[in-house]
């Protein structure tokens, strides 16, 4: 590679990770906000406030769940409290939280985030297998 | 007033068509958008929220991207390949950069000739590949721009689908940008052949990317 090819090829990458930058910018001032609803959201469960858990599931995952015949607030304070938050992600109108020991899907609804699935273990490229919602 | 807009009438109808055809993409895009979001059980989005979102800008922006490359070729091409008897083509035999006599630059400049075509240097070199720099810088930023906007947009799918993001450097050699990328430039390639071959041939009377009604097919020159 030439200094022409290298130079260009450093302002290119410079110039898409400030764009990047910009977009992923936005939802680095979100992280807090996402972090904040998980971590309501794993307060209620070890709590056993069910019915307090439930409110931050996404309605689909709610409708999963009755669908499969458990009761919402009975069956959510089973799954087991994770470690700390170690990474949020937020694309668009959905985000990604990994803790120790579980990662958590949220999507961004006219409320707030709500938790679309928990409990999710990584299967490779498969989508994630999780205890609640997917 | 009047004869300001006939004497720009071209680029007053594509600016208007291009303005009326952008925001008719964005109220369908986002009606689309709004379609997907709620089957894969998220919420719709305001118009101002999809119009500012990765997934208008990559469908812009892969639009863009093949739409400048296609120009950008056929400027380019066109000045070293030839097609006999194409209206989109030089004649045979003049394949190349021309003359500065043909090209009326340095001594054989006119009167009227742009100022950087009388100097030396650099500036005239430039000059005379300006309209193929700036078509290329466009395509590159839009190309680029739709790799940014094709991660986000890529990644929102990933996680809607419980799947990890990448990173921009994966999704550059992903399939998904390919895919993007491929087939808008199959579509920009093949209607480039048709303008080239079908000129040789077909005509439309009035228009400059036309022969003359009654121009024989195997007349090149334009």
């Amino acid at each position: 590679m030439n200094r022409r090819d290298a130079t260009g090829r450093a302002v290119a990458i410079a110039t898409a990770t400030l764009l990047l930058a910009a977009t992923a910018g936005c939802s680095s001032a979100r992280d807090a906000g996402v972090a904040a609803v998980v971590k309501r959201f794993y307060d209620a469960v070890s709590e056993g406030r069910g019915a307090a858990a439930c409110a931050l599931l996404a309605p689909r995952t709610v409708a999963e769940l009755a669908a499969a015949g458990d009761d919402c607030a009975e069956s959510i304070v089973k799954l087991r409290r994770p470690g700390a938050v170690r990474a949020v992600q937020i694309w668009g109108s959905e985000a990604q939280v990994r803790l120790t020991g579980d990662t958590v899907f949220l999507h961004s609804f006219p409320q707030g985030w709500r938790v679309r699935a928990a409990g999710c273990r990584a299967r490779g490229e498969e989508p994630y297998l999780c205890v609640v919602g997917g | 007033m009047r004869r300001f807009v006939r004497d720009q009438a071209l680029s007053l109808f594509f600016l208007t068509t291009f303005g009326l055809a952008l925001a008719a993409q964005s109220i369908a895009g986002n009606a689309d958008y709004n379609a997907r979001q709620i089957a894969d059980g998220g919420a719709p989005v305001s118009w101002p929220a999809y119009v500012t979102s990765s997934s208008f800008a990559v469908d812009v922006a892969e639009n863009w991207q093949s739409e400048y490359l296609q120009f950008l070729l056929f400027i380019l091409v066109t000045a070293w390949l030839v097609q006999r008897g194409s209206h989109e083509s030089k004649p045979p035999g003049r394949e190349g950069p021309e003359s500065e006599r043909d090209q009326r630059m340095g001594p054989y400049a006119g009167p009227d000739s742009p100022g950087a075509v009388r100097t030396g240097g650099l500036r005239p070199f430039l000059y005379s590949n300006s309209l193929g720099l700036v078509m290329g810088v466009i395509f590159v930023l839009s190309w680029l721009a739709q790799s940014v906007a094709g991660t986000a947009d890529y990644n929102a799918g990933q996680l809607a689908r419980l799947q990890d993001p990448v990173s921009w450097s994966d999704y550059v050699v992903s399939a998904d940008f390919w895919n993007r990328t491929l087939q808008n430039w199959q579509s920009e390639f093949l209607a480039v052949l048709s303008m080239v071959v079908l000129s040789i041939y077909l005509r439309q009377r009035g228009s400059p990317e036309s022969k003359a009604v009654g121009g024989p097919h195997d007349e090149t020159e334009t």
